[in-house]
């Protein structure tokens, strides 16, 4: 970063935005360092502005060629306005075209330049004027004020509109002409009109002289000066302004406005009643009004240049309606004509660059939406109740529903192609959207005309109105994260599963113990049953007793089975109603030998009348399990005395149900308690810490959440809340087609 | 004698089938659902054995065991348990159990631990009616008697004894041969052994 540049700037008190930041430093780079214009240069708001401006300015550098250039044409102006002055006796040149051509100079060039130009102008000036044999002071006077009017116009300019485009808004366009066809020559002209005086004219006269200098200055900049400042400001090729078709087209305009042109012109005085004169002078303006619009301000300034220069030509061959027999009138009347066309032409050329600039802003950014649209592979739509109920659709959207293009879309269209399962669902929260005006965000089928499904999810927004009618939204094609979805929920369905073995596996040698006890009961009753058979006075009842108990004992064993069996599952999930005191009766047994090996009691105080809950019981167990076991191994380190858990049930309010499993063990140690949920975390010394993610997955399953909260004395409670009644979702683990 | 059997076990399904299994064989049992409830309503002295679970609640098997032996309970313990765990197996012989055996139980081998148990108790029974009659006869002999007595055991001859006691040979001689008769025995080595016999309990 230039410092140098910084401090200036804010010695200037220029402030200096980020954007003029980065601006300094490429033209640090480019090798433009002097601080006005690359200030100047840092205010462009667009980086092509800037590249153009550092075009101009580089093109424009100090060196010797320019301003050599420059002095040049303003010689060959000031020879040409002269030679007009000299072919006819009837007009001289209703304009001066050195001082358009030191304007374009000094308006393209930064101020501390302007000095070589003037420099450089002198000695042309001087030439010239002394070829037509003007006097010294008079041709001092005269420099000075075509100095001054170019550098009060240029000055102007540059304060009020910054380039590098000079016409491209109205704005631009009446500035332009307030200052270089108004202003400037108004008040320098108050000076320009000693030249006369000083060359032998009357003082009385002066007036005179001043509107002859002010028009003629005013004239120039009008009729000249757009396109000399247009092609000078741009890269000055043709190719650059009209190409192709539209060349051939320019091509024809101008050959027309010519002849057009050269028919009006010629016409005298004597060959049309005067009543049609009026609407003769009207014919070339359709043509330039053509030129207007197909080609803005360029169209415009060429046309109003072409009409200047045919009727110069035509007033130098021979006599027209302007010519009269005063030369001085002659030409005031065609510099009034001129300026009366080339005013609002020059106008509506700009206003037409700026609608057209403004379309084509607009019609840019719509594509670059479309794009972006179509690139997110996003549709966006629109729809209008009141209109037909027709809906809009951008093209991709009509290949992403598979619909038929160039088609009307309505809204029954667009049902039809939703899954019928979904419409429901779909048509329900477009309602809501209208409705209550809230976000519509829904997930549906497409089923595409090869018969694949495709998962679709429309968000969509109804106008913040009271009783909207209009809703818009997008939909955005989400097949591959649903797959991604269930592929994830089968995942997290086998690490459950696995889960439940590992636990299993834990609980292990409970679990045989389980078993062994009915067994070792039935094995000893039917050996007494035996010894008892063997007896001479056989004692029928005691027998029947051992054979009622193997039974019992039997099915005591069936029942440790068939906890087991329902742990060991790995189908789908299946939501039915259950009976959350049974899960945690059932949990307690499959622990019973857990508890006795690890010297914990429990307590259960369990709920009356515990209304049924809509889950899947493998799943809920296992999760009573898991928060069981954790509440165990928490009071490894705690007095045999003090391990205890209590669980409870109850009901705390109409709609959610609580099983709390609380302990008296060591407490949970981090603050951020929501870490111990993530998977990995673990703070025992075995297992792999999914424990706690996976119960609260199956607990945000079954619509509940799981909690873990530290006891005011001591150890830590872990409640599972489940919602009571309704149906859970069917969105289960279904595949995706 | 009744020979009972004391059953403790917290599931009550086992304690049902054990007691059925030992009344079947002949004994009498009495069941009891934890070890407090044992060592609270269980009368030591009653001739018997305890089949003791080890993996109870609250007072689990071996800690019963030391409970008993800390209240000189010294019936016999046979031991059973779901687990075959060896050091707690280890710890339990080491603390004088009968048999330690794993479910599912056979009924012969906790027949035959019970057998042990019995055999152990009978022999236990001989050893104390047997101590008991010594001590009796004992009781018999004068303080003299009992003096003499000692030195023969320690292996002194009369004349040492006589000398030892302040009395002659001749009295000594009397005086043992009076001993010998009351404690009903021929010899010095018969002697010798029936005092060993008593002195295991003085």
């Amino acid at each position: 970063m230039n410092s140098r540049l910084e401090r200036v700037a804010s010695a200037r008190k220029f402030s200096i935005t980020p954007s003029a930041k980065a601006n300094l430093k490429v033209l640090a780079i480019l090798g433009v360092d002097r601080v006005g214009d690359s200030i100047r240069l840092a205010a462009t708001k667009s980086l092509d502005d800037m590249v153009v401006l550092v075009r101009q300015f580089r093109r424009l550098q100090p060196n010797l060629a320019m301003p050599i250039f420059v002095a040049v044409a303003y010689y060959i102006g000031a020879k040409a306005a002269f030679l007009i002055g000299t072919l006819s006796d009837r007009i001289f040149a209703p304009f001066w075209p050195p001082n358009v051509v030191l304007f374009c100079a000094l308006v393209l060039t930064a101020k501390p330049q302007w000095w070589r130009y003037i420099a450089a102008a002198f000695p042309a000036h001087a030439i010239a004027e002394i070829e037509v044999g003007m006097g010294a002071s008079q041709l001092l006077v005269a420099f000075a004020t075509n100095c001054l009017v170019a550098v009060f116009s240029a000055a102007g300019m540059q304060g009020l509109v910054v380039g590098p485009r000079w016409f491209d808004s109205l704005r631009k366009a009446c500035l332009y002409i307030l200052i270089t066809a108004l202003a400037a020559p108004m008040i320098v002209s108050l000076f320009g009109a000693f030249v006369p005086i000083l060359g032998g004219g009357e003082l009385a006269r002066y007036p005179m002289f001043w509107l002859d200098w002010y028009l003629a200055n005013a004239l120039g900049s009008l009729t000249l000066g757009p396109v000399a400042l247009i092609w000078a400001a741009g890269r000055g090729r043709l190719s650059d302004i009209v190409s192709g078709w539209a060349a051939v087209e320019a091509a024809i305009l101008g050959v027309s406005l010519v002849v057009v042109c050269s028919i009006v012109f010629k016409v005298g005085a004597d060959s049309v009643p005067i009543s049609f004169l009026p609407a003769l002078f009207y014919l070339p303006l359709p043509l330039a009004l053509w030129a207007a619009l197909r080609f803005g301000v360029k169209g415009a300034s060429c046309a109003v240049l072409i009409v200047t220069t045919v009727l110069i030509w035509h007033t130098l061959k021979g006599p027209n309606l302007f010519v009269s027999a005063d030369a001085a009138l002659s030409v005031i009347t065609m510099q009034v004509f001129l300026l009366g066309l080339s005013v609002p032409m020059l106008m509506l050329g700009a206003a037409i660059d700026e609608a057209r600039k403004a379309t084509r802003t607009v019609r840019d950014s719509e594509e670059r939406m479309m794009a972006a649209a179509v690139s997110a592979d996003v549709c966006l739509w629109h729809f209008d109740r009141s209109s037909d109920d027709q809906l809009w659709l951008t093209e991709h959207g009509r290949q992403m529903l598979g619909l038929p293009n160039a088609e009307p879309i309505t809204r029954q269209i667009l049902i039809n192609a939703v899954h019928p399962d979904d419409r429901e669902s779909a048509r329900q929260s477009l309602r809501d959207a209208f409705a209550a005006g809230k976000l519509a965000d829904v997930e549906f089928r497409i089923v595409q005309s090869d018969g694949r499904a495709r998962w679709i999810r429309c968000r969509a927004r109804a106008d913040e109105r009271h009783d909207p009618q209009e809703i818009s939204g997008s939909f955005t094609d989400v097949t591959e994260r649903k797959a991604a979805d269930i592929e994830l929920a089968q995942q997290r369905h086998e690490i459950a599963h696995l889960m439940r073995v590992s636990m299993l596996g834990e609980l292990s040698g409970g679990i045989a113990h389980e078993i062994t006890q009915p067994l070792s009961a039935i094995l000893s009753n039917a050996e007494a049953a035996r010894i008892l058979l063997r007896q001479e006075k056989l004692n029928i009842d005691e027998i029947g007793e051992a054979l009622d108990d193997i039974i019992y004992e039997g099915n005591r064993a069936g029942e440790v089975i068939h906890r087991l069996r329902g742990l060991l599952k790995k189908s789908e999930a299946k939501f039915e109603p259950v009976d959350i005191n049974d899960l945690v009766n059932s949990t307690v047994q499959l622990l019973h030998h857990e508890l006795i090996a690890r010297q914990v009691k429990v307590a259960t105080s369990l709920a009356a009348e515990l209304p049924l809950v809509s889950g899947d019981s493998v799943q809920l167990q296992q999760v009573l399990l898991n928060l069981a076991l954790n509440a165990i191994d928490a009071m490894n380190d705690v007095v045999p005395s003090r391990r205890m858990i209590v669980i409870t049930t109850k009901v705390t309010d109409e709609s959610t149900l609580n099983v709390a499993i609380a302990d008296h063990g060591i407490g949970l140690k981090t603050f951020g308690s929501e870490d111990l949920f993530k998977p990995f975390v673990t703070t025992k010394t075995h297992g792999l810490g999914l424990g706690l993610s996976l119960c609260s997955a199956i607990a945000k399953l079954h619509e509940g959440t799981l909690t873990l909260a530290n006891n005011v004395d001591g150890g830590a409670t872990a409640t599972l809340t489940l919602p009571l009644g309704g149906a859970l979702p069917v969105m289960n683990s279904r595949s995706g087609s | 004698m009744t020979f009972t059997t004391f059953l403790v076990d917290d599931d009550p399904g086992v304690l049902k089938a054990l007691s059925r299994v030992v009344r079947s064989a002949g004994y009498n049992s009495v069941s009891y659902s934890s070890g407090r409830e044992f060592l609270q309503q269980s009368d030591p002295s009653t001739p018997g054995c305890a089949i003791i679970d080890l993996t109870m609640p609250e007072l689990d098997g071996l800690e019963l065991q030391q409970c008993m032996i800390d209240s000189e309970d010294f019936r016999p313990i046979i031991f059973l348990t779901g687990q075959g765990d060896i050091p707690a197996s280890v710890s339990a012989m080491q603390a004088g159990a009968v048999d330690f055996l794993t479910k599912p139980i056979q009924c012969q081998n906790l027949l035959s631990a019970i057998e042990k148990a019995v055999q152990r108790h009978i022999k236990a029974r001989e050893a104390y009616t047997e101590r008991k009659r010594i001590e009796e006869k004992l009781a018999r002999l004068t303080p003299r008697e009992r003096q003499v007595l000692d030195h023969v055991v320690a292996g002194k001859l009369n004349k040492q004894t006589a000398a030892y006691l302040g009395t002659v040979e001749k009295t000594v001689k009397v005086h043992r041969a009076r001993m010998m008769a009351k404690l009903e025995v021929r010899s010095v080595a018969d002697l010798v052994r029936m005092v060993e016999r008593a002195k295991i309990k003085a």
